[in-house]
């Protein structure tokens, strides 16, 4: 049985997902049940891993090229354990809404199994069949609600994130055109023999598949589905959306570049598309920070936030040493963490106050002033303040700018570190003070209440926020998680 | 949304052998094209003949909704369920654990057949779904 | 005017209903032309001159065949992207039925107008 572990991770939520659809009282038992098998299925593989070894799978006995693989290295397992650890943390927060019934946990369930089933898998095809299926679980959790703007907002995102994957599939072609084969360490082997005969069709497959990730991951010119649908989402989701699945994207974009494109013959490549990272990283952080100072419902801004994030690791991607992919890495981890405990403060905040203007939270913090601390320690680290994790990994990645001679990067980075200060002090400044709105309390159809301070939901923030603060005061525990990662994507570079 | 005795009655007749063919094509997936989707489809699209010759009300009456969506969770659960006999019996998931019999005829091919079966009749049950749910507002909006 | 590049130049015809029509329903067409088109190019891309469809005739006694057969791994890679444009269709048109029973219309440029 043990050698079976890294297809049971996968099919533990999918086959609860689809047993949730079965029964009415069990559907939340069973989902937290199977994202903890999950993560105890994966504490028993992580010794393994975290000394060298892979560990690999071939689905239905056939081995080799022939056969769907799945291989987990490194970075899937980090990349999979903030999809659990996220995924539980949703699931719990959405424990008290009375409204979401088994269909949401179903979609929830089936797109925390596919991001967790494109980290592991190590066929590029069956990366695009996991994709779909958890871009069509978004789509229909962004629509859950079925309100006028969530709706418009997730056909936008299903045109946009469509093209995008088709894009994806056209690169997926040309590499097996060239190739023959569709596994990706095998792909590895053959491209380099095969970029000598028909180069321009090697960089139109890299060209194709990095534009088709740029739409999933929404830098700056592709980006616009991503305020519409993070903030039109019901928190919870838009917390898994801006916490990890925009980063799945960029895991699919590392898989790509360090594991096809790593070889001598295409050092030229990797340096241009390294400046292009850091060109797009730049536009994307000002575009957001920009756009985020101009927001007045609080949620827009959240996202708009995300889009500046997205920029940093984009910078610290582009940067590509050592430095910089840890900063970048441990920024993703710091991103979810402290995204998603803004966007459940922002849940529990909009739905008290009524309103979702920035005007209408005035004065929180004498209703629960937990919840409004919390919410500061969050920004706090989303700013890049000492305690917390985000000043970790925003350091790291100036410091990676400045030893490689980019000097003029740190600057940007930290110009635009004061403005996503502007936009989040002025919310916690209307949050401390002026006049307690008591809205309207919200009813919704079947004239049931959100149960808004709850147990559960309270809770997970303060776990979000403990883990914010404990990997910022002990940041060896943050770089040491990232550090098997970094290792594994810098041997694969040859110089 | 009737329509004339000639429509109704050819379609009443077609119906068995559209089934038939939805049926071959499923079962016959390993050996020619074919297979647990392009079946299930066609048996799909008999459902939507009837819906689309007689009345809508009609078709929804006999092969009903709550039967159509317990049979798209009975498809996927048994195929998820043959994956895990492949790891109880010692194989991978997914793996082949039947007796390969000879080539070009339908026993062989394995676990195939089961798969395609599973498939076939989930895609069925969910274009059938899939269609009464488009056709909810027909009329009204 | 090869196969590949008629469907690449397909593609780009979807792409351009996908960006510059107005109405939702011609833009999930464009988007099933793009798919249809990316089918058309795995296709392509397995044809071997002169081979023939890749079943086994009855009557073979198993091994692998010494004719040539075009590749069958882009078809069957095909199959599951053809279920994929379905479901993404499918659900493309259950949001459209939705945005119209609630705004009436059809055309982005009046939705983007709305609140």
């Amino acid at each position: 049985m043990a050698i079976h572990i890294p297809i049971l991770i996968i099919i533990s939520p999918l086959l609860s997902a689809f047993l949730v659809l079965l029964t009415r009282k069990y559907k939340i038992i069973l989902a937290t049940t199977s994202i903890i098998i999950s993560i105890l299925f994966i504490s028993t593989l992580s010794s393994r891993i975290l000394s060298g070894d892979k560990v690999t799978y071939h689905l239905g006995g056939w081995r080799g090229p022939l056969g769907i693989s799945l291989v987990v290295d490194e970075l899937s397992l980090f990349f999979s354990l903030i999809v659990l650890g996220l995924g539980l943390l949703v699931i719990i927060y959405s424990i008290p809404e009375r409204r979401y019934g088994r269909t949401y946990y179903f979609l929830l369930l089936i797109s925390l199994s596919s991001m967790i089933g494109i980290s592991y898998t190590a066929d590029i095809f069956n990366m695009y069949v996991f994709y779909e299926l958890l871009s069509l679980a978004v789509y229909l959790l962004i629509a859950y609600n079925k309100k006028g703007m969530a709706l418009r907002a997730s056909f936008n995102y299903l045109i946009m994130g469509g093209v995008g994957l088709s894009f994806f599939l056209l690169g997926i072609g040309f590499l097996y055109a060239i190739t023959g084969t569709l596994d990706i360490y095998h792909i590895a082997e053959r491209l380099p023999v095969a970029f000598d005969s028909s180069t321009r069709m090697v960089i139109m497959s890299l060209v194709l598949i990095a534009t088709g990730m740029g739409i999933k991951i929404a830098v700056f010119p592709l980006h616009s589905w991503l305020p519409d649908a993070h903030s039109m989402a019901p928190s919870p989701i838009s917390a898994l959306l801006s916490g990890i699945t925009v980063e799945i994207g960029i895991y699919c974009l590392i898989r790509v570049i360090y594991s096809l494109f790593s070889t001598e013959t295409f050092s030229t490549i990797i340096s241009s598309s390294h400046t292009i990272l850091i060109v797009l990283g730049v536009v994307t952080l000002l575009f957001g920070a920009g756009m985020a100072l101009a927001q007045t419902d609080l949620k827009r801004l959240l996202a708009y936030s995300t889009i500046n994030q997205i920029g940093i690791i984009f910078i610290g991607l582009g940067i590509g040493t050592e430095l910089g992919l840890t900063g970048a890495l441990f920024h993703v981890l710091n991103h979810a963490i402290m995204k998603g405990a803004l966007f459940f403060c922002a849940g529990i905040m909009i739905a008290k106050a009524g309103t979702r203007d920035v005007q209408g939270l005035s004065g929180f913090n004498r209703q629960q002033p937990s919840i409004v601390f919390a919410f500061t320690i969050a920004s706090l680290g989303m700013i890049g303040i000492p305690p917390t994790n985000g000043f970790v990994s925003k350091w790291l990645i100036c410091l990676a700018a400045v030893e490689a001679g980019y000097t003029v990067l740190a600057v940007i980075i930290l110009m635009a570190s004061a403005i996503t200060a502007a936009y989040y002090f002025r919310v916690i400044q209307v949050l401390f003070s002026g006049p307690s709105k008591q809205g309207p309390v919200l009813i919704h159809e079947g004239g049931q209440m959100i149960h808004e301070g709850n147990f559960f939901r309270t809770w997970t923030i303060y776990i979000l926020v403990a883990g914010c603060l404990l990997l910022g005061i002990v940041p060896a525990l943050g770089i040491s998680m990232v550090k098997p990662a970094v290792s594994l994507l810098l041997s694969h570079v040859i110089p | 949304m009737g329509s004339s005795k000639i429509i109704k009655t050819i379609a009443q007749k077609l119906f068995p052998f559209i089934v038939l063919f939805g049926f071959y094509l499923i079962s016959h997936g390993h050996l020619s094209p074919g297979g647990g989707f392009q079946g299930g489809v066609v048996l799909g699209t008999a459902i939507i003949l009837l819906a689309l010759s007689h009345s809508i009300e009609q078709t929804e009456k006999k092969f009903k909704s709550r039967w159509l969506n317990m049979l798209e969770k009975l498809g996927i659960l048994t195929l998820i369920f043959l994956g895990f006999l492949g790891i109880f019996l010692g194989y991978s998931f997914l793996g082949n654990f039947l007796p390969l019999g000879k080539p070009g005829q339908i026993t062989s091919g394995g676990l195939m057949l089961f798969f395609n079966i599973a498939i076939g009749i989930k895609v069925a049950a969910g274009v059938s779904v899939i269609f009464y749910a488009l056709v909810r507002y027909r009329g009204e909006i | 005017m090869t196969p590949i590049n008629i469907s690449l130049l397909v593609f780009m015809i979807g792409l351009y209903g996908v960006m510059s029509k107005n109405n939702l329903i011609k833009k999930i067409i464009g988007l099933t032309i793009m798919n249809s088109s990316i089918v058309l190019f795995f296709i392509s891309i397995g044809y071997r001159k002169a081979g023939l469809a890749p079943i086994l005739e009855k009557g073979t006694t198993g091994g692998i065949p010494t004719i040539i057969v075009v590749d069958p791994l882009p078809q069957a890679l095909m199959l599951t992207a053809i279920v994929i444009g379905m479901s993404i269709t499918a659900l493309a048109l259950a949001l459209i039925v939705r945005i119209y029973a609630r705004y009436k219309t059809l055309d982005i440029q009046q939705l983007s107008k709305e609140r």
